[in-house]
Formats: structure tokens, C-alpha cells, sequence
């Protein structure tokens, strides 16, 4: 017996052993959010695309290792897909282009997360209704649901002992431009849902907008400036010793704040991930500044 | 007739430019909106944004402009091309690529200094050229050319990095768009005084300069050691545009619009030409930077302000094109026009079709799967033929038609620069892609395949419109191309400036893959490359009469005009549909010609046979390199045949300098 077998066996025991009788669907996701949401409800997909991206970018939950790596999200290998052999593939409506390839190897189910003017946060929700029911496992789909609303109202209880000042959650380009998220982001959502005014209020294209030019910060001078990784090396540095920025009085009065990676473009795990990142950073921020 | 404004008025010329820079700026200051909020917080940053970043940002424009009018003006000069400017050297895609590297693999270097990597990726494109050109003595046309394929090279493999990463670059979208932004006086600081040396550079080199715009046999008669002087004066053309690069980022068309510009306002001596082409510059960069300021929302700028000098130049240079003096458009060199010719074509054309099948078959069935490399046959061969057959099929015929496409244009033109790319039709689908992109929320293959063709095709009509036009010589022909090619990459880089999810798609696009290449893909390729070639072989007595220029033309009685605007028209629809098949980028339209040519197929129904033979044969290779290099990622079709493609030109155009010196 090979080595694959036998890596194989116990997990053939495992999906014998719910006693309905049939394995479960195969699904693979061309989608970030839908990886996410699958993974997050204990069924990971059997192919999912830029894995090794994944992992640095949206970091939870953890992908485990019998996942093929579809490769780019934008050129997607359909020759590993195919001998994937799933039986249902999900998408986002951004690689709606690719639907009648997909369609060669197996149905294609597509969501609309992200839309402008639009709350992602709904639609996030249905959508892991809509995964959970596919997958035969609705309830648990429902108490994952039940869950984050109690994290974020959790995080929303928390908050209300800080100071309340708005966020403007950005992404640093370079040390002169930034991208801002604004209400139709994901980010913008949870701000939304944690009773704290997200600074940026102009419109957006599709959740972000960008390139913002960093003297634009000056407009929001009460927010407490958020980055959301990646930070650019040098950006930092340049920044440090940039008088515009220093003159800032969120950067005087130390209101900057950097978290962990989080997918822009995620499901519920990744807005759970930002409420609790972003919660865990201004408490500790603002018990700094009580000292 | 243009009255010589800047020779004889001089003191209107600068208050007229005085004006076209303070006007815009003051009415920037004006229409800005005040920062909301509690007076005593916002009165100092008022204060700080006035500063330490309006004007900082104002007097930037105004450096960079100068800077890369005299790049311009100097580059056009040594190179005695009327379309030569920084990028032609491969100094942005070279700087562009060094930052894009640095930022994946080594951020330390970032950290270190982004404007010393920058520089040092442009340098080194530049240096690479210069080599590739020092057999031929820096040879105008030798440099030309080995500079647009270390350009191609360096963005497709730019482009395929950006991929492998994700959207994690977006900063380099910025930074290749060109946005001014300033937070403080760093940048304008680091380009005052290197404009002033390069100003003094240029008028210590003001005797040699003007010597060299005469053809080599005179400047060396007068006493010009002509490859010291050309090599001094690219020396500090190259770093003033390095430094712009390096510190702003790609400021389009404005090496190219400025030094035309003051021609056209009457500049016609070198000396004054020195003057009035930086200034010419700075009004171009500056006006249009308070544009996009003014033109923008309260937080944004309209688009980056070196996309927007492209949108600005590109008409500008159209406009100008019937103005402009008659330049005489760069010759071939013998050098390479007669390399031994092939003794018995049909043979050797039907070899390279075997070799082309051979290397088709070999790609339907080898490839690396999830357990290693295989070669596919029976029910795995089944699974993967809906898959690997059509891209493979698409890549090849599309390497065809954009070989034919290539072989058109440069016979057309009697351009050895001449290429699908360079004549701005494949960009045009590009503007076409984005409109969709902008325009409905959801995309199709077939909105995507309508939005593209309908800007290839808007590409096309402009350029036989202008081809058209009585007096309408090969050269302008060409700078009419690289004026709307520029034009639509303006557009497409402010879409990839947005850094969201459309502009992930355009550069998909742009990046040539042939992964989402269907039957239906396929089948029109086969179709469009049989209707669209096999016609070409009866105009072939054209293509070989056309290339010596209209006096032999009409002394054989070609019916001229029509003769042009039936084979410009081919070439359009060709490069149209193949772009839309494996993205504008790739080199083969430029490459697969030349390769026939310096193969030895000179009559011009062998040369466009080989040429298409040679591009289907490289277009299946790289689309297979493409498929298994880093399984099970890809990278873009179109970055292998640059790889493929480019160091073989210049291979062969060294081994033809060399049985000639």
C-alpha cells in the first residue's frame, strides 16, 4: 500500500461513518471568501486557488494539506481541477468569465459578495446558508452564524469602554499613497457592526479606493488610522521621518494602529478576524494611553 | 504655417507658459476643499498641506517635465528618431521591473532605498541595450530595436510577478502610473539639481548633438568621434530620465511630446531647442497635474497624472502629426537587410511547418500533473483535450496571425520597428476590455470579447483614417500608432491604479494567458487565421514592392493608396483578434518577421510563410513553458515568447553585425 493510501484511509473511515449513507459533495472554490467560509464549517474544499497566498494573506482558518493548489485565482489550472474531479465548483461573480470552462468539469454555483454601495455582510451570511445547506450541514452554518454575531457583539460591548473616535481602516501603497476601505468593504461592515463611525465617508469602487494620496489623512484628523497589511518596507521608514506625517494629530497622539493580514475580500471568518484584531489593538492602544 | 512663436517672441512664449502653469495652480488652490473641523486643529495642517505638499507636488511637475523633455529631446536627437524617447531604451520597463523584483523577493532592498533599485533596474536595462548595440556602434536602429525587446521582456516578466503575487503589488500599479503626490520637499530637492547638470551636460555637448542629427558618413567627416559623443549625450539623457523614473514613476509620452512640441512652436536650432523642449515639458506635466487635481473629487485625483499626460500627449502629438517636418523614418542597415538568402524557400517553409507541428504534438501530450510529469494518452488524454486543446490550438494560430500581422506592417512601413504593439491596435482593445470592466457589474466572455474587439477595431479605424490622409508617410504612420498605443495604455494603467478587482482582470488580459481560451476561442482563431492570410498571398508582389518606398511604387504602377489601406487593414484585423486571444503584449509580432527575415526569406510570400510558421511553432512552446514552469501555477503565455523570442533577435542581429564589420 502506498503512502497516499494510507494517508487516505483514515479520512475514507471518516466520511463512512456519519451513517447517511453517501460521501460527501466534492466542492472546489475559485474564491477566497468561499474557502474561508467552507473551511470555517469543517469541509474544506477538495481544490482551492493560490493556497501558499492564502495562508500569508488571510490566515485563518488553516487550509490542511490534501487541498490542491489550483494556482492564480485570475488563471486558474483547469487541468488540476479536472482531475480534482469535483462535483460542484463555487465562484464569485469576478470570475464569472471562466464559467464555461468550469462548466466542462462540474456545476458551477456563483455568489455576489462584493458590489458597490452594497453591505458585503448579508450577503456573507446567505452565503454560508447557502453553502451549509448545499453541504448538508445547515445547523452547523447557522451556529457559526449564531457565533460571530456574539463575537462581534462581544467586541461591540468591549469597545464602549475606549474613547469612540472613529477608524479609517487603509492599506499603505507606497510611503505617499494609501487604499481606503470604505462602507461597501468588508471592513467598513464590521466597523459598521461594532458601533464605530468608519472615518472614510466618500464613495468607493468595488469596497476599496485607491490611490489615495497620504496628505488626505489630514481630513481625519480624530480617526485612529488602521493599516491593514501588507506595509511596505520602506513605507515606515520614509514615514518616520516625514514632517507632513508627524504633524498629523492622530500620528501625535499615537492613534496608529497595525493588525495582523486579513483577506479584504473575505467571508464572516475574515470579518470575525478583523472585529477581533481590530478590538484586541484599541484596547491595548488605548490602555497605553491611559498610562 | 505656424508662426515661429518661440524664435522670434521669446518673451511671449514664457509669459504664455508662465500662465498655462500659475493659472491651473492658482485655481488648484482655489477650488480646494477647506478640511472640515474645529479651526484651531485644521488652521496648522492647512499650513503643512500648503507646504509640505501642494507645493512640493507643484514643483515636482514642473522638474519632471523639464527632466524628461530634455531626455527626450537629447534621446530623439542622438537616435535621429522622431519616436525615440526614455522608454524606448527599456529604461522604465527596466526600473519598473527592478522595483517589481525588489518588492517580491527581496524587500530589503525596498527598505534600503526604492529610488537606488529603480535606478539601478533602468541602468542596467539600459546598459544591456547599449551591449547588445556595441558591435554596431551604437547604431540608431540596432539600439532602437534591442530596446523594445528588453522592454517587452522586462514587462511581461514584471507582469507574471505582479500575478504570481496577487494583488499584494498594487503600490506598483501607482508607481507605474505615475502619481505626483508629494508629502514633502524630498523629491523635488533630489530632481533641482540634477536637471541643472544634465542642462549643463547638454549645452557642453551643443556642437557634437548638432552633428549628429546629420547620417554618420558626414558627422565623422566633420571631425565627430561619433561613438564617444553618442555614448556622452544617451549617458545623460538616460539619467535624467532614470531620476524621474526613479522618484515619480512612468510619466508617459512626454519625452516624446515635448521636444515636438517646441519644434512645432518654432525651436528650430539645437540651442533653442534645448530651451524650449524642458519648458515645453514642464507646462505639459504641470498643467496637466493641476488638471486631474481639479477634475478629481474632493479626495482623489481624476486619474494618476502620468496616465493623464498620455491622455493629454497623445492626442497632442496626433493633432501635430501634419505640422511636424518630414523626418526621414529609420532605415534598415544593411547590416541585416541582406543576409544570405535561403536556397530553396518552399522547402525550408515546409520544414519550420513540421518542426511547428512536431513541437504541437509534443505539447498535446506532455505535462505535469498533480503526481508529476506525464505523457497523456487514453482516458487521461480525454480529460485534459477539452482543456490543453484549445489553448494550445489558440496560441498557435494566434502566433500566426500575429506574425502575418508583423510581416504587413514592416513591409508596409519599410519600419523595422513597426509591430502590432507598436501600432497601438492590441492596446485599443485594452481601453475596450476596461470600459466593459467599468461599465457592467458582471463580465462574460462574450462582453469581454465585444469590449475588446470594439477597441481594436476603434484603434484601426483611426489608423487607416489617418494612413488615409494625403501625405501620410510611413513615419507618421507610426507615430500616429504610438500616439493612440500610448493613449489606450493611459487608460488601461488608471484602471490598474484603482487596485481593485477589474484591474486584476485587465492585467490578466494584459499578461497574454491563453488559460481561458475555449472551443469556441479556438475554432475562431483556426477560421480567422485561414480567412485572414491565405488571402495575403496574392498581394505578395505588394509586399515586396511597397518596402522600396513610393517612387518605385507608382514607377511599377501600384495602385498606391488602395495597395496601403488593403494590407493595413489585414494587419488591423489581424492583430485585433489575435490580441484578444493571447493579450497585446506579446513580442511575436515583432519577433516572428525578423527571425524569417534573418533566416534568409526575403521575397515577401517566403518571409510572411516563415514568419507565421515561426510564430505558431514559438506561441505553442511558450504556451506549453507557460502551462508546466511552475506548475501548478502559471505564468502568461505572453511573457515566453518574449523569453523565447527576444534573445534569439538579438542573437541573430549581432551574428549579422559581425559577417558585416
Amino acid at each position: 500500500m502506498t503512502r497516499r493510501a494510507m494517508l487516505a484511509l483514515p479520512a475514507l473511515l471518516g466520511l463512512a461513518s456519519p451513517g447517511r449513507g453517501q460521501a460527501p459533495l466534492r466542492v472546489a472554490t475559485i474564491d477566497w471568501a468561499v474557502l474561508e467560509t467552507s473551511l470555517a464549517l469543517g469541509r474544506p474544499p477538495v481544490a482551492a486557488t493560490e493556497l501558499v497566498q492564502f495562508r500569508e494573506v488571510a490566515v485563518e482558518p488553516p487550509v490542511p494539506d490534501g487541498v490542491a493548489d489550483l494556482g492564480l485565482r485570475g488563471t486558474v489550472n483547469y487541468e488540476v481541477l479536472q482531475l480534482a474531479r469535483p462535483e460542484l465548483i463555487y465562484i464569485t461573480h469576478f470570475y464569472e468569465s471562466s464559467v464555461p470552462r468550469l462548466r466542462l468539469i462540474a456545476p458551477v454555483e456563483s455568489f455576489t459578495l462584493y458590489a458597490p454601495r452594497v453591505d458585503p455582510f448579508p450577503a456573507a451570511e446567505a452565503m454560508m446558508r447557502a453553502i451549509g445547506e448545499r453541504l448538508g450541514i445547515a445547523e452547523r452554518a447557522g451556529r457559526y452564524i449564531a457565533e460571530t454575531h456574539a463575537e462581534l457583539d462581544a467586541c461591540r460591548q468591549r469597545l464602549q469602554a475606549l474613547d469612540g473616535l472613529p477608524v479609517i481602516p487603509i492599506n499603505l501603497g507606497d510611503a505617499r499613497h494609501f487604499r481606503v476601505f470604505g462602507a461597501d468593504s468588508m471592513f467598513g461592515a464590521v466597523l459598521a457592526r461594532l458601533g464605530i463611525a468608519n472615518a472614510w465617508t466618500e464613495p468607493t469602487n468595488y469596497s476599496a479606493m485607491a490611490p489615495v494620496g497620504l496628505e488626505e489623512l489630514a481630513r481625519v484628523p480624530e480617526a485612529w488610522i488602521v493599516m491593514i497589511p501588507p506595509v511596505p518596507a520602506d513605507a515606515s521608514r520614509l514615514l518616520g521621518r516625514s514632517a507632513f506625517w508627524n504633524a498629523l494629530p492622530n500620528v501625535r497622539a499615537g492613534r496608529v494602529l497595525t493588525l495582523g493580514s486579513i483577506d479584504p475580500y473575505g467571508g464572516l471568518p475574515a470579518a470575525r478576524r478583523f472585529a477581533r484584531l481590530l478590538t484586541a489593538a484599541l484596547e491595548q492602544a488605548g490602555a497605553a494611553k491611559r498610562d | 504655417m505656424i508662426r515661429p512663436l518661440f524664435l522670434h517672441r521669446p518673451f511671449a512664449a514664457a509669459l504664455a507658459a508662465l500662465a498655462l502653469v500659475a493659472l491651473p495652480f492658482a485655481a488648484v488652490l482655489a477650488t480646494r476643499a477647506p478640511l472640515p473641523g474645529d479651526p484651531a486643529i485644521v488652521a496648522p495642517l492647512e499650513q503643512i498641506l500648503l507646504w509640505h505638499s501642494l507645493l512640493p507636488r507643484f514643483v515636482t511637475a514642473l522638474l519632471c517635465g523639464a527632466a524628461l523633455g530634455l531626455a527626450g529631446l537629447l534621446l530623439q536627437q542622438v537616435l535621429r528618431n522622431p519616436i525615440a524617447d526614455p522608454s524606448t531604451l527599456g529604461l522604465a520597463a527596466g526600473a519598473q521591473l527592478a522595483l517589481t523584483m525588489a518588492t517580491a523577493f527581496a524587500p530589503a532592498l525596498i527598505a534600503f532605498s526604492r529610488e537606488a533599485t529603480a535606478f539601478a533596474g533602468g541602468a542596467a536595462a539600459v546598459a544591456l541595450v547599449l551591449a547588445l548595440s556595441w558591435r554596431r556602434k551604437l547604431d540608431p536602429v540596432t539600439v532602437i530595436l534591442s530596446g523594445m525587446v528588453v522592454s517587452l521582456v522586462a514587462a511581461a516578466l514584471g507582469a507574471a510577478v505582479v500575478l504570481a503575487k496577487g494583488d499584494y503589488l498594487f503600490s506598483l500599479f501607482i508607481w507605474g502610473a505615475g502619481s505626483l503626490n508629494q508629502q514633502s520637499w524630498d523629491v523635488p530637492l533630489a530632481l533641482a539639481p540634477r536637471l541643472l547638470l544634465g542642462f549643463a551636460a547638454s549645452f557642453a555637448l551643443l556642437r557634437p548633438l548638432t552633428l549628429l542629427a546629420l547620417d554618420d558618413a558626414s558627422a565623422r567627416s566633420l571631425g565627430v568621434a561619433l561613438l564617444a559623443a553618442r555614448l556622452a549625450v544617451l549617458v545623460v539623457a538616460v539619467w535624467l530620465a532614470a531620476t524621474v523614473v526613479a522618484q515619480i514613476g512612468i510619466i508617459g509620452f512626454v519625452g516624446l511630446a515635448a521636444p515636438i512640441l517646441a519644434r512645432a512652436l518654432g525651436a528650430r536650432r539645437l540651442r533653442d531647442r534645448l530651451i524650449a523642449a524642458p519648458l515645453a515639458g514642464a507646462v505639459l506635466v504641470s498643467f496637466t497635474d493641476s488638471a486631474v487635481q481639479i477634475l478629481g473629487s474632493a479626495t482623489a485625483d481624476l486619474a494618476p497624472t502620468g496616465a493623464a499626460t498620455a491622455l493629454l500627449g497623445g492626442p497632442l502629438l496626433l493633432w501635430m502629426l501634419g505640422r511636424i517636418p518630414p523626418t526621414v523614418p529609420p532605415q534598415m542597415t544593411s547590416g541585416w537587410r541582406e543576409s544570405s538568402r535561403v536556397r530553396r524557400p518552399v522547402l525550408a517553409v515546409s520544414t519550420l511547418m513540421a518542426v511547428a507541428a512536431i513541437v504541437t504534438l509534443g505539447a498535446l501530450v506532455l505535462g505535469r500533473g498533480p503526481d508529476g510529469w506525464s505523457l497523456a494518452t487514453g482516458q487521461l488524454f480525454a480529460d485534459l483535450l477539452p482543456f490543453r486543446g484549445p489553448r494550445i490550438v489558440a496560441a498557435g494560430f494566434a502566433g500566426a496571425m500575429l506574425a502575418a500581422a508583423g510581416t504587413l506592417m514592416q513591409r508596409l512601413t519599410a519600419n523595422p520597428l513597426a509591430g502590432p504593439d507598436v501600432l497601438g491596435v492590441s492596446a485599443g482593445g485594452g481601453v475596450g476590455l476596461a470600459l466593459v470592466l467599468f461599465l457592467s457589474s458582471t463580465v462574460t466572455p462574450w462582453t469581454m470579447a465585444l469590449g475588446a474587439g470594439g477597441g481594436s477595431l476603434a484603434v484601426l479605424l483611426a489608423m487607416l483614417l489617418i494612413a488615409g490622409r494625403a501625405g501620410t508617410g510611413p513615419a507618421r504612420l507610426l507615430l500616429a500608432g504610438v500616439a493612440l498605443g500610448a493613449l489606450s495604455m493611459a487608460v488601461v494603467s488608471t484602471v490598474l491604479a484603482q487596485g481593485d478587482m477589474r484591474g486584476y482582470l485587465l492585467l490578466v488580459w494584459m499578461s497574454g494567458s491563453t488559460n481561458r481560451v475555449g472551443a469556441a476561442e479556438a475554432w475562431i482563431a483556426v477560421a480567422s487565421c485561414v480567412a485572414l492570410c491565405l488571402p495575403l498571398f496574392l498581394f505578395s508582389r505588394w509586399l515586396d514592392i511597397l518596402p522600396l518606398g513610393e517612387g518605385v511604387s507608382l514607377a511599377v504602377g501600384l495602385p498606391r493608396r488602395l495597395g496601403r489601406l488593403t494590407l493595413a487593414t489585414f494587419a488591423a484585423l489581424l492583430t485585433g483578434i489575435a490580441s484578444l486571444l493571447i493579450g497585446p503584449l506579446s513580442l511575436i509580432g515583432l519577433v516572428a518577421p525578423h527571425l524569417a527575415r534573418l533566416s534568409g526569406f526575403a521575397q515577401g510570400r517566403h518571409q510572411l510563410a516563415a514568419a507565421m510558421a515561426l510564430g505558431a511553432g514559438v506561441m505553442v512552446l511558450a504556451d506549453w513553458l507557460s502551462r508546466v514552469v511552475i506548475f501548478p501555477y502559471q505564468i502568461p503565455v505572453g511573457l515566453f515568447a518574449a523569453l523565447i523570442g527576444g534573445p534569439y533577435l538579438i542573437w541573430l542581429l549581432s551574428r549579422g553585425a559581425e559577417s558585416h564589420d
